[in-house]
């Protein structure tokens, strides 16, 4: 009964942190070609409206999944399109349409505000999900998982392993230099910056359509700055992320099971928990002292601990580009 | 169209000097379409607007009231902005300022009010100092990222606000009644912050006005200002000057969630006499903590700038809700009209950038993108180009 109990909590903490996977990975892939898009939390919040809303109207949850796709990337071409071609702040451009697409969302939602609407369907993979353990946890959900699940490897060799992912770290790293070789930085910005909002759109989608289902005013606000902030703490890698966001699931439900266990310590302490936890682990990674700790360890150690460690990001991150 | 300003400069600035007030009036025309969907008259919705944010004595009273907490964090945000420093824990760190100020009135129900106000009215912007000053630590010395660490601490601070307004700092009163409405008791009316009988106006609105003409000359006038400019402006070059970078960051931060901090002990003392939570920041806040941010982009982080600023943004509040009342449309609706005046007023500062490039060389579109008027640290990682 105890270990039955414990495979819910796990699989739900994987349920939970997909959507949140997603978005870090679309966000992953705009920072890594050099443009910060801080507009996350308000294009969760319109994705998820959107998707919510065209799914309840066409009874398609696939159109709903669309939708939202395409405010994503077109909140996302905002971006850089102030950033890229009008040479404003990037932080400013998307902190404003943080607050627009909550704004936004409140407003062109309003009428559809907790109805019921469509779901998508549960799909265990078969012979899969009936391996003990492993199988309930990781291959009893539905296609959201599955899609978050094959998201992070696709964004990671992407990145590592291709071409034009190459150019893409290039981009976000030495500009001037992947210019030099032919690379054009500011197509490729505006590329996988729309590209990457229009992930975070369908991790919007996946709440509303999925993990919580539904729309009310506010929904899911405060997921997108989540998100922006499991970027950092993933150091720019997709698989870093997504132990980030499973990090930050099992903390709040750890926090959960801690309430339950001592019931006379405030709730305010436990809901606290996964946020100074994440400071903690910030502080950490960026500290001098864990530098010391690296060099005091025999050579053969420092490497791999300095990966583990210690994130950079990428080195023109959010500085434009101006060719010639 | 340039070309013809670049002809005539005079003309030109003056088109620059209406340019924030020209794009207001664009997003309302844009406004006005989405009012037109929606089956209301724009013109009489905007009558009604206008006379809800001007029409009466008491309609201004409010937009000030309004106005102030925005001001307030607005220049903070101008001082950690100008530092290179991007803080949006506005919302927390006016919590926090709101809670000690709160707690000052609450703990000497007796004193008088010529020393308990200013004494809280302290306390508030050492709580929202103290608020600020912590993503200042973790950024200068531990590298931790400030708009995360300031996002954090929000979230911390709600939760902190909501169990001192349940458990220890509830109204006795409440805590005898099963509602238990988590509010503190009413501050004695002596600690009330004088006001402009019989309207809502309050002093914190000339501490305000004042105080932005005092950020302006601390930023502009004196060796530290300069110092937290040059920060902002060059992180690399200062450090060459000998310029303690970290401190100035340090500083940027605490200062501009003093500001904040102060702009929650003025909406405690001046308009709700007490403190309350709707378990959100927002219940309290109103978000001025995060449109003080719209407000100090929208004044250019110049902390004059920031004052009609924050009175147009007061204005669209006040007048949104009247507009509410008098025509039926959506709440929702005037919030988005106030994020289509921001987008607009941002994206139109392009315009004005490229004009001053025209006049000064005379030539044509220019090749590269005009550079911003914000400080060029302004990315999401000052650090990240050591």
């Amino acid at each position: 009964m105890e270990n039955a109990q414990l495979i819910a909590v796990l699989a739900s903490i994987i349920l939970q942190a997909s959507p949140l996977i997603i978005a870090v990975c679309g966000e992953i892939l705009t920072e890594r070609s050099g443009v910060v898009n801080l507009s996350l939390d308000g294009t969760m919040l319109m994705a998820a409206m959107t998707a919510f809303v065209v799914g309840l109207k066409t009874d398609n949850i696939w159109l709903g999944f669309a939708a939202a796709a395409v405010i994503g990337a077109i909140f996302a071409a905002i971006v850089a399109l102030g950033s890229i071609r009008l040479g404003q702040s990037q932080v400013a451009v998307g902190f404003v349409l943080a607050l627009l697409g909550d704004d936004l969302s409140a407003f062109l939602g309003q009428n559809y505000t907790r109805m019921r609407g469509v779901s998508v369907p549960h799909y265990g993979i078969p012979v899969l999900k009936d391996i003990p353990v492993v199988g309930p946890i990781l291959f009893d959900h539905d296609v959201v998982v599955y899609f978050a699940m094959a998201l992070i490897v696709v964004t990671w060799w992407w990145l590592n392993r291709t071409q034009p992912g190459l150019k893409l770290r290039g981009s976000g790293e030495r500009p001037t230099a992947a210019f030099a070789r032919g690379v054009d930085v500011n197509r490729l910005r505006y590329l996988y910056t729309i590209l990457g909002g229009a992930l975070v759109g369908i991790a919007g989608a996946a709440f509303s359509l999925d993990v919580k289902i539904g729309w009310s005013d506010g929904h899911i606000r405060g997921t997108g700055w989540i998100a922006l902030a499991i970027v950092i703490f993933g150091g720019w890698s997709p698989i870093r992320g997504a132990f980030g966001a499973l990090l930050f699931g099992a903390t709040k439900a750890l926090a959960t099971v801690l309430q339950r266990a001592f019931p006379e310590v405030s709730v305010v302490a436990f809901n606290s928990i996964p946020w100074i936890l994440m400071i903690l682990v910030l502080l950490a990674v960026g500290s001098d002292y864990t530098e010391r700790f690296i060099n005091a360890m025999p050579r053969g150690w420092q490497r791999p601990l300095r990966r583990v460690l210690r994130v950079s990001p990428p080195m023109a991150l959010g500085t434009p580009f101006h060719e010639g | 169209m340039l070309d013809f300003f670049v002809k005539y400069p005079r003309l030109g600035r003056l088109f620059d000097m209406l340019l924030p007030l020209l794009a207001t009036l664009a997003a309302l025309g844009v406004g006005a379409i989405m009012l037109q969907l929606l089956g209301a008259n724009p013109v009489t919705a905007y009558g009604a607007l206008l006379q809800g944010a001007f029409g009466s004595q008491n309609a201004l009273a409010d937009t000030i009231v309004r106005a102030t907490p925005l001001l307030l964090v607005a220049l903070g945000i101008c001082i950690a902005f100008r530092a290179g420093v991007i803080n949006i824990g506005g919302e927390g760190q006016l919590v926090a300022g709101a809670i000690l100020g709160t707690l000052v009135g609450l703990m000497f129900p007796e004193a008088p009010g010529i020393v308990i106000v200013p004494l809280a009215l302290v306390a508030g912007f050492i709580g929202g100092a103290i608020w600020g000053g912590i993503p200042g630590l973790l950024k200068a010395y531990y590298n931790v990222n400030e708009i995360l660490s300031t996002i954090m601490l929000n979230i911390i601070a709600v939760q902190g606000m909501n169990y001192l307004l349940r458990q220890p700092m509830i109204d006795p009163a409440q805590a005898q009644l099963a509602s238990r409405i988590p509010q503190t008791a009413r501050l004695a009316q002596a600690f009330d912050l004088p006001r402009w009988i019989p309207t809502r106006l309050h002093l914190g609105a000339l501490i305000a006005v004042i105080l932005a003409f005092v950020v302006y000359i601390f930023l502009w006038r004196t060796t530290i200002g300069y110092r937290i400019r040059a920060v902002g402006l060059n992180p690399d070059a200062s450090r060459y000057a000998g310029i303690n970078v970290k401190r100035n960051i340090v500083l940027a931060l605490l200062l501009s969630g003093a500001f904040a901090g102060l702009a929650g002990a003025v909406q405690v003392y001046g308009v709700h006499h007490r403190m309350f939570t709707d378990g959100s920041l927002a219940g309290f806040t109103g978000s001025a903590g995060f449109n003080g941010i719209v407000v100090a982009l929208f004044g250019k982080l110049n902390p004059i700038g920031a004052i009609p600023a924050a009175f147009i943004f007061g204005a669209l509040i006040v007048g949104a809700n009247s507009l509410q009342r008098a025509m039926q449309v959506p709440a929702a609706l005037i919030t988005a009209l106030n994020g289509l005046v921001v987008v607009f007023v941002v994206s139109s500062d392009y315009f004005s950038r490229r004009l001053a490039r025209n006049r000064r060389t005379g030539a044509e579109t220019p090749a590269a993108p005009p550079k911003s008027t914000l400080p060029p640290a302004l990315s999401i990682e000052g650090e990240a180009s050591q």
